[in-house]
């Protein structure tokens, strides 16, 4: 190796860190524990509030299906009173005109 | 009360904190160094470090063995460096000739040259810095370095020769002017 290169070798030989920094690492270390747990909470909070804003969507749903089933029954019902009325006056014409004859 | 899982949980991590606080203590000087010669502020080396270290403990389960943890470390510093020096752009106020150097670990050679050699070093381009500082402080193969910066080998080598031309022609120039 050349002198010049040997000169850089020497001019970027390791420093010795600063003694505060090991303290720094561990200190950092744990405000980081710290917060992930705090976001983990966080975290879980939110899902909470996802799951329950679901389920009550899910209930509202099945609630307004359970209405327009009942309010569909309610108009066959009625729907098949109209025809047995109908059907009855029908009758009673068919067996008035049968008795004249 | 702590159960009995929970006690385990907790002497494993205590296992962990010591083997970590054994890897801090072992890489802490080779980390700073590579940090402080790319941005020859304490600080600021300091801060790089500090995040390394950080970063390597979220990912110490996933270091296989001690080469694999010093170029990792190499690698996560020489480009949270990079990025830093980015990040801060125009920003950087700090006068070199004002900085106190940290001490060396062992001193050789001329302290005026190698005081010079720093400065002229701390003034060339970002990934040649970094190439001259791997290469001399870590003493790294171009290939070696090739792999720490994701980088081709030709690149390494050119980043060296040109450095090394421009290094020489100005400590020559300065050295001309002090005699």
């Amino acid at each position: 190796m050349e002198d010049f290169e040997q000169e850089l070798k020497y001019a970027l030989a390791r420093k010795e860190q600063p003694p505060s920094l090991e303290a720094k690492v561990f200190a950092s270390i744990a405000r980081d524990a710290s917060a992930r747990k705090l976001s983990w909470r966080w975290e879980a909070l939110a899902a909470s509030v996802i799951l329950v804003a679901g389920l009550g969507a899910q209930h509202a749903h099945a609630v307004r299906e359970r209405v327009a089933g009942e309010a569909a029954k309610a108009h066959l019902r009625l729907a098949l009173q109209v025809t047995v009325t109908e059907l009855s006056k029908i009758q009673r014409t068919v067996r008035a005109s049968t008795e004249d004859e | 009360m702590p159960t009995a899982g929970s006690a385990t949980e907790a002497q494993a991590e205590a296992a962990s904190d010591v083997t970590f606080a054994e890897v801090l203590r072992a890489n802490q000087s080779s980390v700073f160094s590579l940090a402080y010669h790319f941005l020859r502020d304490r600080g600021a080396a300091e801060e790089v470090a500090q995040d390394v270290f950080l970063r390597l403990y979220r990912k110490i389960d996933d270091i296989e063995n001690a080469k694999h943890l010093t170029f990792w470390l190499r690698k996560v510093t020489s480009h949270r460096c990079i990025d830093y020096v980015r990040r801060r752009g125009s920003q950087c106020t700090i006068a070199l000739e004002d900085t106190a150097e940290p001490p060396a670990i062992e001193q050789h050679g001329d302290p005026l040259l190698s005081r010079r050699l720093r400065h002229l070093i701390a003034t060339l381009p970002e990934k040649p810095r970094m190439v001259m500082v791997l290469r001399y402080q870590e003493d790294l193969t171009p290939e070696e370095i090739s792999d720490v910066l994701e980088m081709p080998v030709r690149t390494v080598k050119s980043h060296l020769q040109r450095s090394l031309a421009i290094l020489r022609e100005k400590i020559e120039r300065s050295m001309g002017e002090i005699r």
